[in-house]
C-alpha cells in the first residue's frame, strides 16, 4: 500500500457486511482522491450508512479493506477517526447540552487546546452560520440547525476528510439549498464523501458520484459519465396546442404517432404541461442527432415548436434503471415501462378527446 | 486519560443539565434523614454516639433507588438515540468510554455518598456534640460505601449497555442490586451451601465488616472484583456493535 499515491483519500476494497443472514455490502469497492466531492448514491438500505460506519471505525467489515488517509481502519481507528469529520444520519446530538458546551466538549476529545479551540469556534460559527444559537440547547433546535450544529462539530478540527451521512435529510428546501451551499464551500479544499437519495443535491455539490444499490457498487464515474451509461440522450419537445395559421391543433396521439415513425427514436413519453402546449420527452440513441429531423418534422405537418432541447439523460432516470434493475429482472420485464405506456394511453384518450370537443 | 475526564466530566455535568441531579440528591437526603431519625424511633433509640444506621440505609437506598436511576440511561440512552455514534466516531477509545461514563456516574453516587457526612460532622463535631464519636468505623464506614457504590455503578453499567431502553434498565438494575444487597438475610433463613454461596455474594453481609471499623482485605477485593468485572463486561458488549 505504500507504493499508493498519498493522493487517495479513502480507498474501500471489497468490503463486505453481514448482519446475520443479511447481507448489507457486498464487495464494495472504490476511492476518493484529494480534494473530490463524490456524492454516495442510493436507495434507503442500499448500505451507504453501512459503508460510511465502517470508514469512521463505528463498525468493522465482515471482510474486506478500508484505508482512510492512508490508515487501516483495522489498524488504528484513533488515527482514522483524526483525520475525519463525521456527521451521521439526522445528526444524533445531546439534547441537553448547550451548542456552545458541546462544541467544547468534541474540541476537548478532539485535542484542540483553549486557543486552537477558540480560533476555531469562531470559523465554525462563521462557516455554519451559528452565532444566535450559540446559548440555546440542541433540544430546542429545528432540524436545520441541528444539522448546522453536527455540521460544525465535524469541521471543528479542520479534517482532511468530511463524511456526511445524509445532511440534507429532514430539512425544507432553504435550509437544504443552504447546507448544499456549505458543503460546495467547504469542498473546495476538502475531501468529502456525501450520501444522499437527493439526486439534484449531487447535481449541485458534486462532480463524481458513487451509485449503490443492495449492497453493491452500481456505477462510479463523473456524473456526465454516470448520465451517459445507460447510452440514451433525451430530447424535449414542446409544441403548442393551437394550430398554426389555419391548420388544425394536433392532438397527442398524432404527435406520438409522427414521433415514433422517425428512425432513431426509441420512446415516446408526455410530460406534465400545461392546457396550452403538449410537452413530449424522447429518448434516442447516443450517437445520433436528432434536433434537425425533428424540426423538419414540425414544419413538415405544421406544428408550432415553441421548445426543443437535447441532452444526456437525467440523474434520475439513470439512478432509477440503475437501482431497480434487480427488481425488474425478477419480474422479468421492466416496470416502469409498463407504467409509462399505461399512463399514457390514458392521457392519450383525453386529450382526444378535448380535441374533439373544440372541433365539434 | 484526558479523554476519559472530557467524556467522565460531560456526563455528570449532563446530570445537573437536567432535574435529575437535583431530584436524586434531594429525595435521597430526605429519605435518608427520614430513615435515620424517624424509622423503628430512629437514632435516638439506640442511646449510643454512633454511625451505624447511616451504614445500613445509604447502602439500602444506594442499591434500591440511587444507582439505578443514575446508570440506566448512561449506555441505553446513547444507544436509543443515536449519540453513541457520534461518541464513538470521535478519537476516543470504547474502553475511554466506558471509564468516563462509569467515573461520571461514580461522581454524582459519590455526591451523594459523600454528602451524608454532614450527619456525623453536624451531629458530633460542629455546631452540636451529642458525645464522644469513635471516627474509626465513620471513616471505615465510608471506605465500604465508596467501594460498595463503585461496584454498583459498574453493575447498573454494565446493565445499560445490554439495552437500549432506559426503564428496563432501571428495573433490572434495581432487581440485581436488591438481590445482592438481601442475599444475606435470605441466606439467615437457609442453611448448607446455598447459605454460603449466598452470604459470599451478600453486599450487605460485606459491608458489616466496614461499619464496625474492620477493613478486611477479602472485601475490599470483593468490591473491586465486582467493578473490574463488570466494566470489562461493559466493554465487551460495546465492542459487540463492531461485529453485530
Amino acid at each position: 500500500m505504500g507504493l499508493m499515491s498519498t493522493d487517495v483519500m479513502i480507498h474501500a476494497s471489497d468490503l463486505s457486511k453481514r448482519f446475520g443472514a443479511v447481507r448489507a455490502l457486498d464487495k464494495v469497492s472504490f476511492e476518493v482522491k484529494r480534494g473530490e466531492v463524490v456524492g454516495f448514491l442510493g436507495p434507503n438500505g442500499a448500505g451507504k450508512s453501512t459503508t460510511m460506519r465502517i470508514l469512521t471505525c463505528f463498525i468493522a467489515p465482515s471482510s474486506g479493506t478500508a484505508l482512510v488517509n492512508g490508515v487501516d481502519v483495522f489498524d488504528d481507528p484513533l488515527a482514522v477517526r483524526k483525520a475525519i469529520g463525521y456527521l451521521p444520519q439526522r445528526a444524533p446530538l445531546y439534547t441537553d447540552m448547550s451548542v456552545r458546551d458541546y462544541l467544547s466538549f468534541v474540541g476537548e476529545i478532539r485535542g484542540l487546546g483553549p486557543d486552537k479551540f477558540k480560533s476555531a469556534l469562531t470559523r465554525v460559527i462563521e462557516v455554519c452560520g451559528l452565532a444566535q444559537v450559540l446559548q440555546k440547547d440542541i433540544g430546542t433546535l429545528s432540524h436545520g440547525y441541528r444539522q448546522r450544529v453536527g455540521l460544525g462539530q465535524a469541521l471543528l478540527h479542520d479534517p482532511e476528510i468530511l463524511i456526511l451521512d445524509e445532511p440534507t435529510a429532514d430539512l425544507d428546501p432553504n435550509e437544504k439549498a443552504e447546507v448544499i451551499r456549505y458543503i460546495q464551500d467547504i469542498g473546495k479544499d476538502r475531501t468529502v464523501l456525501l450520501s444522499t437519495h437527493n439526486l439534484s443535491e449531487v447535481e449541485q455539490a458534486c462532480a463524481r458520484a458513487i451509485i449503490v444499490s443492495k449492497g453493491r457498487v452500481v456505477a462510479d464515474g463523473q456524473l456526465d459519465e454516470i448520465r451517459a451509461k445507460t447510452g440514451a440522450v433525451r430530447y424535449t419537445l414542446t409544441v403548442d396546442e393551437k394550430g398554426a395559421a389555419g391548420r388544425a391543433a394536433p392532438s397527442f396521439a398524432e404527435l406520438e404517432g409522427a414521433l415514433v415513425g422517425l428512425t432513431g427514436v426509441r420512446k415516446v413519453r408526455e410530460l406534465p404541461n400545461d392546457e396550452s402546449a403538449h410537452r413530449v420527452e424522447l429518448s434516442g440513441s447516443k450517437d445520433g442527432d436528432l434536433r434537425a429531423e425533428l424540426f423538419r418534422l414540425a414544419v413538415d405537418k405544421g406544428w408550432t415548436l415553441l421548445e426543443l432541447h437535447r441532452d444526456a439523460q437525467s440523474l434520475d432516470a439513470v439512478f432509477r434503471d440503475l437501482t431497480r434493475s434487480d427488481e425488474a429482472l425478477d419480474r422479468g420485464r421492466t416496470l416502469e415501462q409498463d407504467d409509462d405506456e399505461d399512463e399514457d394511453e390514458g392521457t392519450d384518450s383525453d386529450d382526444a378527446d378535448q380535441d374533439e370537443e373544440k372541433k365539434g | 486519560m484526558d479523554k476519559i475526564l472530557s467524556v467522565a466530566k460531560r456526563e455528570f455535568r449532563s446530570y445537573f443539565d437536567s432535574p435529575l441531579a437535583y431530584v436524586v440528591i434531594c429525595l435521597s437526603f430526605f429519605g435518608l434523614g427520614l430513615m435515620f431519625f424517624m424509622f423503628r424511633g430512629g437514632y435516638w433509640q439506640i442511646d449510643r454516639a454512633t454511625m451505624q444506621p447511616l451504614f445500613e440505609f445509604v447502602p439500602a437506598g444506594l442499591a434500591m433507588l440511587v444507582v439505578p436511576v443514575v446508570t440506566m440511561r448512561l449506555m441505553a440512552e446513547e444507544r436509543r438515540s443515536g449519540t453513541l455514534e457520534m461518541l464513538i466516531t470521535l478519537p476516543v477509545k470504547d474502553s475511554d468510554v466506558i471509564l468516563g461514563k462509569y467515573l461520571g456516574a461514580l461522581g454524582l453516587v459519590s455526591v451523594v455518598v459523600l454528602g451524608s457526612l454532614t450527619y456525623p460532622i453536624f451531629m458530633f463535631q460542629f455546631p452540636w456534640s451529642l458525645g464522644p464519636l469513635d471516627m474509626g468505623p465513620v471513616l471505615s464506614g465510608y471506605i465500604g460505601l465508596l467501594l460498595y457504590a463503585g461496584a454498583s455503578v459498574a453493575v447498573g453499567l454494565l446493565v445499560s449497555s445490554l439495552t437500549d431502553s432506559q426503564s428496563i434498565s432501571f428495573f433490572i438494575t434495581f432487581f440485581v442490586l436488591g438481590a445482592f444487597w438481601f442475599s444475606g438475610a435470605i441466606a439467615d433463613q437457609l442453611s448448607g451451601g446455598v447459605a454460603a454461596v449466598l452470604h459470599y455474594i451478600s453486599f450487605q453481609t460485606r459491608m458489616n465488616g466496614f461499619m464496625r471499623g474492620l477493613i478486611d482485605t477479602r472485601d475490599v477485593v470483593f468490591f473491586l472484583s465486582i467493578t473490574v468485572l463488570c466494566l470489562v463486561s461493559s466493554f465487551r458488549a460495546l465492542e459487540r456493535r463492531k461485529w453485530a
